[in-house]
């Protein structure tokens, strides 16, 4: 189980985004954070992997399992990233550099954190490649040379290159068209019970996330206000502002 | 009409007028002076009939136009002709001392680029802290300081005040004998030509290194990179720098014309034995042949550097291709 | 954000001087000895001293080394004419006749120490220091006039040590401090004329190709590449020899090569609002293009424009002094630039005049610094993104 317990986060210029949220993700599940934008729901994922810009400060606790995060050095730290929890970043954002092949891109991932010898690398990456629904070939590309929809999933690919047991999803399918977006979703749902994965999904999309997700966590002005079971959640949300977000959703599907 | 979008033909056409703008300049500038050209040859003693064979030689009896179109195929083959004031074939000046221009630009660009751009990248990595006001003062520095003023003040102190270095020239007078005594002259007077280049140039390079890396370090491949728990050096130098390196490398074949431009001042100083001061004295001399041949090699290399910075990028970004572009 | 910072300052302050160079009198005239160190650096030299003695005499004190030189100049007239008179200089111990007067009734006098006629006078070689001999001592000195009729003086003495002003003299024996004064006037012109003419060109040209476009646009812009592709001191140097060396000269040169950067500028600029959709949303309404222009153009482009303005004045200022290190400059105009290549070429490395070189250098450096601090702060006014970098 991931939790975090009571988190709060200010950026360098002062904004305090993040309120004392409280979360917990179980493994094999998938969990969606809620919220509109400026809620600070990116915010609170960047924060728990202590990604945060230079000057952000940080309080309260994380927890991977039993590993509590923020007690550990900052070399622990970066041990820890990816092969415990990795990132999958929106779709507007690059998440490769641009300039190097995304073979590369995967195997020093897997180098800094896995010992295997190159060919089995390799190996394991074209296989990570056809789960997602890419083939092999990719490897050999750059960035520039795939559709937003593969390379979201060349993303996904990446981030589970390490096994790891939580992977944090920023709104990983914005800005993608509605077909891609359902793929995407399937594909995570998928490896969340494959792999027995936790998974934070971070979306502003209530719709999307009452048919994937398992949780729902509602946000609110940088404060977790209500976590649910997502079918309990829409029919009877019990704060205000999740009643006013339910409410605009089934305006929306009238 | 396809053929003529490429940009590759768009840009050879571009650099062959260049050249044929700085051939007619100086064909026009130089007859446009006030005077007769060969005034300095010509000794007024000599014959009319003597002066008409020696224009004749020159081909200066000739229509303007049938006089331009022989001045462009003999810049084109390289054919000069000769020096006003050495009587020497300007090709022959001009072979003797590029090796020396040389000598001076590419040391001194190589060091200032490499050290400018470590202090650039140092700057963006430890924001905040001293690196980062020492580049902004040493970028100021190197845009407000003028280079014969730092040069000056470098002579004083150190080959005036403390003579550990020479005064003058490219060599000494008599050169010395044997290879290694040769090296060690020739580094000995180039040292404080270079050093001054770089002191002047080191400033502009890590001012633009820092302010590219700080932009490269915001973007989001870089928080996923550190997200994927590489080592911090990783994160800066393989995929930061990695990702600024197509305009680094442009900017540094873009800054040789300047350099370039700027070796006419540096050997005048220090009094170097190279093209720069050769075009000066050629200016100042009348040497029309010598000034003119001097100039066009000048735009000749700065064309050649522009075409190489668009080429080096396709090489370095594989965003862009050598083929494919348009 | 306040207006007057440190570099605004100081540009008031430097173009204040500029305006009151007049002032200063003819710059060009030997005050002193060529090479005299300034007068804060020697201190076994005495001061330089210039007195002025009327009707009878002249009494000082020398309690220094002897001075280099002296001069005495003016006019002696008697009351009569003297059967014998002479101008004398007496010094602690010993007195020297200077001139012989006698059987004159007014005298021009005109004397310096280096004079050959006078060490001869005085029965020295010509190779003799007149000075050193003179003001061997340490003490009281008078000059005077010694005759049987009554005399009146006015004559000046100066006594040159060496020493002179706040950064000493040229080899040519001017002072450096009224030249470096002076030179500020030519840089500020030559920066702010050259940028101004430069800029207008550029605006101009930017904006007829943007606004044009087709084969507007594509010629203009197919001459900014080829300029900005020419070698820019090498073409300065050859049309500077080529045609000339005056003031306007130069400025004329440096503006036709250097509007290539505000013209592109410019062009992106009109590119985008001609494509903005509040232009077109204007145009709908029926605004005329003047009326977009001056209400909207205008004030959006001014920032930038302004920055482009106050970043290329560095560059023009070093171009004019660039050249006239050279030497391709008017000898008599007081550039700074044109002090250091005097200071090159007439061995200021084999007299250690170190004062020759950091004036001008530093002035230089000074403006330009000043000019690159504006024209930085002109840009961040312009681009919020930069201010929100600079802030943090």
């Amino acid at each position: 189980m991931m939790r975090i317990s009571s988190l709060s986060a200010t950026y360098p210029n002062g904004f305090n985004a993040v309120k004392k949220a409280d979360l917990k993700l179980s493994s094999g599940e998938i969990l969606a954070l809620v919220g509109e934008s400026g809620s600070g729901k990116s915010t609170l994922i960047y924060a728990s992997l202590g990604l945060l810009p230079k000057g952000s400060s940080v309080s309260g606790k994380v927890f991977f399992d039993d590993i509590e995060f923020f007690a550990l050095p900052k070399e622990g730290q970066r041990k820890i990233r990816w092969k415990k929890v990795s990132l999958v970043l929106q779709g507007t954002m690059s998440s490769f550099t641009p300039v190097l092949t995304i073979k590369r891109q995967f195997l020093e991932a897997m180098e800094e954190h896995l010992s295997l010898t190159p060919g089995e690398a390799m190996a394991k990456a074209v296989e990570l490649l056809e789960e997602v629904g890419l083939e092999g070939n990719f490897l050999a590309r750059y960035p520039h040379e795939m559709s937003g929809g593969q390379k979201q999933r060349c993303a996904i690919a990446m981030a589970l290159c390490c096994d790891p047991d939580y992977l944090l999803a920023d709104e990983p399918t914005t800005a993608l068209d509605v077909i891609t977006q359902a793929e995407i979703m399937n594909l995570l749902k998928g490896i969340a019970k494959r792999r027995n994965m936790g998974i934070l999904m971070v979306t502003h999309d209530l719709a999307l996330a009452s048919s994937t997700a398992d949780e729902i966590c509602v946000m609110y002005q940088g404060c977790t206000i209500e976590t649910e079971r997502s079918d309990i959640i829409i029919k009877s949300p019990k704060q205000p502002h999740t009643i006013a977000l339910v409410r605009s959703l089934s305006m929306m599907e009238e | 009409m396809n053929t003529l979008n490429n940009y590759w033909l768009r840009r050879v056409l571009s650099s062959l007028l260049v050249i044929a703008v700085v051939l007619s300049l100086n064909f026009f500038l130089f007859r446009l002076m006030p005077g007769d050209p060969t005034g300095s040859l010509l000794d007024p003693r000599f014959s009319p009939e003597a002066k008409q064979e020696l224009l004749k030689s020159y081909g200066l009896d000739k229509p303007l136009s049938q006089q331009f179109f022989m001045y462009v195929k003999q810049m084109l083959t390289f054919r000069f002709g000769i020096s006003f004031m050495s009587q020497r074939p300007v090709w022959q000046e001009l072979a003797e001392r590029l090796p020396n221009t040389l000598l001076l630009l590419f040391p001194a660009l190589l060091l200032s680029a490499v050290l400018g751009t470590l202090l650039g990248v140092a700057a963006a990595k430890g924001r905040g802290r001293l690196t980062e006001k020492a580049v902004l003062l040493s970028g100021a520095i190197s845009f407000s300081f003028p280079s014969f003023f730092v040069q000056l003040v470098l002579l004083l102190l150190l080959a005036h005040a403390f003579p550990i270095f020479p005064l003058r020239g490219s060599l000494s007078v008599p050169p010395p004998t044997g290879f290694w005594n040769l090296l060690v002259d020739r580094a000995w007077h180039m040292a404080l030509p270079i050093a001054s280049l770089v002191l002047l140039g080191f400033g502009s390079w890590a001012l633009y290194v820092r302010n590219l890396m700080v932009k490269v370090l915001g973007e989001d491949f870089i928080l996923l990179a550190r997200a994927k728990g590489l080592r911090e050096n990783e994160v800066l130098w393989g995929h930061a720098f990695r990702t600024a390196l197509p305009p680094i490398v442009t900017i540094f074949f873009l800054s040789l014309p300047g350099v370039i431009s700027g070796a006419v001042i540096t050997e005048t100083v220090f009094s170097l034995h190279g093209i720069g001061k050769f075009l000066l004295d050629s200016v100042l001399g009348h040497d029309y042949p010598a000034a003119g041949a001097a100039f066009y090699l000048m735009s000749l290399v700065t064309v050649i550097c522009n075409l190489l910075a668009d080429v080096v990028y396709t090489f370095v970004d594989p965003r862009i291709s050598f083929r494919r572009l348009r | 954000m306040s207006f007057w910072r440190l570099d605004t300052l100081f540009l008031a302050f430097l173009s204040l001087l500029a305006l009151l160079t007049p002032l200063l009198g003819p710059v060009n005239e030997a005050v002193a000895p060529p090479f005299c160190k300034p007068l804060w650096l020697d201190h076994e030299s005495g001061k330089p001293l210039s007195l002025n003695a009327k009707d009878n005499s002249l009494s000082f004190t020398w309690e220094s080394k002897p001075p280099k030189t002296f001069s005495v100049k003016g006019t002696v007239t008697f009351e009569g004419v003297p059967k014998s008179a002479a101008l004398l200089l007496a010094g602690p111990s010993k007195t020297y006749k200077l001139v012989d007067l006698a059987g004159y009734r007014n005298f021009d006098v005109d004397i310096d120490s280096r004079d050959v006629p006078l060490k001869l006078f005085l029965g020295l070689s010509p190779f003799v220091d007149v000075s050193n001999v003179i003001f061997s001592e340490r003490g009281a000195y008078s000059l005077f006039i010694a005759s049987d009729v009554k005399a009146h003086l006015d004559l000046n003495l100066n006594i040159y040590t060496g020493k002179w002003g706040i950064f000493g003299t040229d080899q040519r024996g001017r002072d450096v401090f009224r030249l470096t004064l002076a030179g500020i006037r030519i840089s500020l012109l030559v920066g702010i004329f050259a940028t101004l003419i430069a800029s207008t060109l550029g605006m101009g040209l930017g904006l007829f190709a943007g606004y044009l476009g087709g084969l507007a646009d594509s010629s203009i812009m197919r001459g900014v590449d080829v300029l900005l592709a020419i070698p820019t001191l090498p073409i300065l140097v050859v049309i500077s020899g080529v045609w000339g060396r005056g003031l306007w000269q130069i400025v004329f040169v440096l503006s036709i090569f250097s509007w290539m950067g505000t013209a592109r500028v410019v062009r992106s600029l009109t590119l985008s609002l001609r494509e903005a959709p509040y232009v077109e949303g204007l145009r709908a309404l029926g605004a005329p293009t003047g009326y977009i222009l001056a209400r909207h153009f205008i004030p959006e482009a001014m920032p930038l424009l302004l920055a482009q303005m106050a970043l290329g004045v560095p560059g023009a200022i070093l171009a004019e002094a660039g050249l006239s290190f050279l030497g391709l400059s008017d000898p008599l105009m007081p550039s700074w630039g044109r002090m250091l290549h005097e200071a090159q070429v007439f061995g200021a490395f084999t007299s250690g005049a170190w004062w020759l070189i950091f004036p001008p250098g530093l002035g230089i450096a000074s403006i330009c610094l000043a000019f690159i601090s504006v024209g930085r702060r002109f840009e961040e006014m312009a681009d919020p993104r930069l201010r929100e970098m600079a802030e943090r």
